[in-house]
């Protein structure tokens, strides 16, 4: 692991340790609903600061919390049209099951990647530690899942090309 | 699974086994190969031992200037009858009851027609070569799909081949420009020293085609160049080797861009198994408070995952706790 993904991995941990301390809270707006305060924004007394944890320009993780909910998005180095288009797909893949990841968001926040909404429900029925480990393995993962699969293709490539040209010996 | 066959194998099953059937039976199939042509197996209405073949081929009357008609008659010269409808250009006929002793032969010859019909091309650049004519020869064009082409030209000491092939899609495009890097590449290596030279650009045609009117010049486009040395088509074995070869290039590298795209895909899927399992690591283990539960048909009946909290708040709403 390179040097400066550690401190910022970290960084991430502890900001999300520290955002997840959430509690239920009632609309104030309209009688018995309940919504993530961080998505409807209506009451900007519970919304907090939001935070930018950042790598370099192209890595960065942006939290937003509330009294109720907390917002992760996350945009992940994309250097080159492949890598672009890889990380693109691999999103699009996850964000289609949303469902099944009970956190994930359909749509990411502009500007960035993948986007997480955690709400209180969220945490009171999972361990809050394992969400935070979640989120950071995510992290972790992407990065090398897109770097190999680019290796990959790369690799593929040249077995196709070598293959086609070394019949014409 | 590399490498691609020249010929149609879906047409050689279906022929071979009209041939080697003991009774004839009634047969009306359509049959597709690269580059969009299509092949008509029909047994004739009056006569159940007339098997004909048509052939779709839009770019046929192209080829046909470059000697196709020639090859056609060569090859296939005592089946050639004159095509049915003006919607096929080429028609084999097969008398079932009089067919030559090599039935898995003639089979396989006739499922080679696509790549002898399209090698006339080339065929007659080589010949061009042979000749040893000063100057370059003539740029032979085929419109093999829709928007590509193969332009085919012969020089004193080398015979060029350019292809120009569309990416439909913008992914296909990035993809297409990793492969076809790779392909200028690769001949860098000392095994493949031999290999003729590969040169790729998108957007801008290559010198030789650069005067034709109607020239593609975006993105999704790209082109790439053979040069064919005299050591890959002086000797006549090595010469068919060659134009079977470079015929399928097209259809070698988007194949293989499609299998790229599965194999990123089925990836992914794994991927998202493992994410699922570290997910469902941080959901506390309820399987000893509540075990499944058969209901009278034999379905298991789940609570799902709030039901704790519902049944609470429903057990409240009934006065169960008053």
């Amino acid at each position: 692991m390179s040097n400066t993904l550690r401190p910022y991995l970290n960084a991430v941990r502890s900001t999300l340790t520290a955002a997840l301390c959430l509690e239920n809270f009632a609309s104030q707006i309209v009688e018995k609903h309940n919504v993530p305060e961080v998505e409807a924004g209506n009451t900007k007394e519970v919304l907090l600061n939001p935070l930018v944890v950042s790598r370099n320009e192209n890595e960065q993780v942006l939290i937003e919390s509330s009294i109720n909910s907390v917002r992760v998005s996350i945009r992940i180095k994309q250097a080159d049209d492949i890598e672009r288009i890889l990380a693109h797909k691999f999103t699009r893949f996850l964000m289609m099951r949303a469902e099944n990841f009970v956190i994930l968001r359909r749509v990411p926040i502009k500007g960035y990647d993948i986007s997480f909404l955690i709400t209180n429900f969220h945490t009171e029925q999972m361990y809050k530690h394992k969400l935070v480990d979640f989120i950071i393995e995510f992290m972790e993962e992407v990065d090398k899942e897109i770097s190999e699969m680019k290796l990959s293709l790369n690799a593929r490539a040249r077995i196709v090309a070598e293959t086609y040209l070394s019949q014409f010996v | 699974m590399i490498l691609l066959e020249p010929n149609s194998f879906v047409l050689e099953e279906t022929l071979l086994a009209r041939f080697a059937s003991e009774k004839p039976e009634v047969v009306d199939i359509t049959l597709v190969d690269f580059d969009n042509v299509i092949y008509h197996v029909q047994t004739s209405a009056e006569q159940r031992t007339l098997l004909t073949l048509s052939v779709e081929m839009k770019y046929f009357s192209q080829v046909v200037g470059f000697g196709a008609e020639d090859i056609l008659r060569r090859e296939y010269g005592d089946f050639l009858v004159p095509p049915a409808t003006s919607q096929y250009q080429i028609a084999l006929q097969f008398n079932l009851e009089q067919l030559p002793e090599d039935k898995a032969g003639l089979a396989k010859h006739v499922s080679m027609l696509k790549r002898n019909v399209l090698a006339s091309p080339f065929l007659r650049a080589f010949e061009y070569w042979e000749s040893q004519q000063e100057g370059a020869g003539p740029l032979m064009a085929t419109n093999y799909r829709d928007d590509e082409a193969i332009y085919v030209q012969a020089q004193q000491d080398r015979v060029t081949v350019i292809f120009s092939t569309l990416f439909k899609e913008e992914v296909d495009r990035v993809l297409g420009k990793v492969f076809l890097q790779e392909f200028v590449d690769a001949r860098r290596q000392a095994t493949i020293q031999n290999a003729p030279q590969v040169f790729y650009s998108s957007r801008e045609p290559p010198l030789e085609i650069r005067h034709l009117p109607g020239l593609k010049q975006d993105e999704s486009v790209g082109y790439v160049s053979f040069v064919l040395f005299p050591r890959h088509f002086a000797n006549a074995e090595v010469r068919e080797k060659t134009i079977s070869q470079i015929q399928l290039f097209r259809d070698y590298l988007h194949y293989h861009i499609k299998c790229a795209k599965a194999y990123m895909h089925s990836r992914m899927r794994g991927r998202v198994q493992d994410f699922l399992k570290v997910i469902n690591r941080a959901k506390p283990d309820r399987s000893v408070a509540v075990a499944d539960k058969k209901t009278a048909t034999g379905r298991y009946f789940r609570p799902n995952f709030r039901q704790p909290v519902a049944a609470a708040a429903a057990s409240q709403a009934e006065g169960g706790e008053w």
